[in-house]
């Protein structure tokens, strides 16, 4: 999956990003390039974050921006990886829910998603890859990582 | 013999991913799974009374309130990707050895 992110060229490192709401719009932008979802779909997100909660923070450090399944705006199945040099905070009262790796998940195919989050998963259970993608600064430190832990 | 939901706000991420966390922290317990389903937080609020427990992010364990009061056992996940804390949650239950 990290090589696909290179591939596809779904992926983004940056330094900062002002907000909780810019990051996400940010994580977006790898997917619009392509035409994988159109350009509201970063404000869908936003809008169920909004409603309900940072959730997306599903782990400490790790945002797995998503709105639901067959989300309008969204043209095909991707997952699209940041990662921001400073973290940012989706909830100023939890320290744990600042992120600064974020995978961006696409869908309108269901079976094609099952297979991607059974591969992300199998990225973010492996610890020692966690914080390796953590010290990543660019698409050739991806490429090392999928050979070190996934090939 | 544990039927089990696991729920989050779309269905669509969140939930899948705590399904395969789930499977695997219940077979390292051994504990037997009948049914485990993943939904969204509109569909799993009607259907939790159908299950054993149910397995949602912290902030929406006020959402099973129902459930909870006719036996449903809810857990809130902290850590959706965390093995430990289902098992751990899953024992502190009684659910598990």
């Amino acid at each position: 999956m990290l090589r696909e992110f290179v591939e596809k060229k779904h992926y983004l490192f940056a330094e900062e990003a002002a907000d909780w709401e810019e990051a996400v719009a940010m994580s977006c932008r790898s997917l619009e390039a392509d035409g994988t979802v159109d350009a509201g779909y970063a404000g869908e997100i936003i809008a169920c974050v909004r409603k309900y909660g940072p959730y997306i923070v599903i782990m400490p450090n790790i945002a797995m921006p998503h709105s639901q399944e067959g989300a309008a705006g969204v043209r095909k199945t991707a997952v699209a990886f940041m990662k921001l040099e400073k973290p940012v905070s989706f909830d100023p009262a939890d320290p744990e829910k600042d992120a600064r790796l974020f995978f961006t998940l696409a869908s309108c195919d269901p079976e094609q998603h099952l297979n991607n989050m059974k591969r992300l998963s199998e990225i973010l259970m492996n610890e020692e890859l966690v914080a390796e993608l953590d010290q990543a600064v660019c698409p050739e430190d991806l490429l090392r990582l999928q050979e070190k832990y996934l090939d | 013999m544990l039927n089990i939901l696991v729920c989050c706000a779309n269905g669509a991420g969140t939930s899948l991913m705590m399904k395969m966390t789930t499977e695997k922290a219940t077979k390292a317990l051994g504990i037997e799974v009948g049914r485990l389903h993943h939904s969204s937080l509109s569909e799993g609020k009607n259907t939790a009374t159908e299950y054993d427990v149910v397995f949602c992010p912290l902030n929406f364990i006020s959402m099973f309130k129902d459930a909870e009061a006719k036996g449903v056992r809810v857990i809130g996940l902290k850590n959706v990707m965390s093995q430990t804390e289902i098992e751990e949650k899953l024992k502190a239950a009684g659910l598990a050895e």
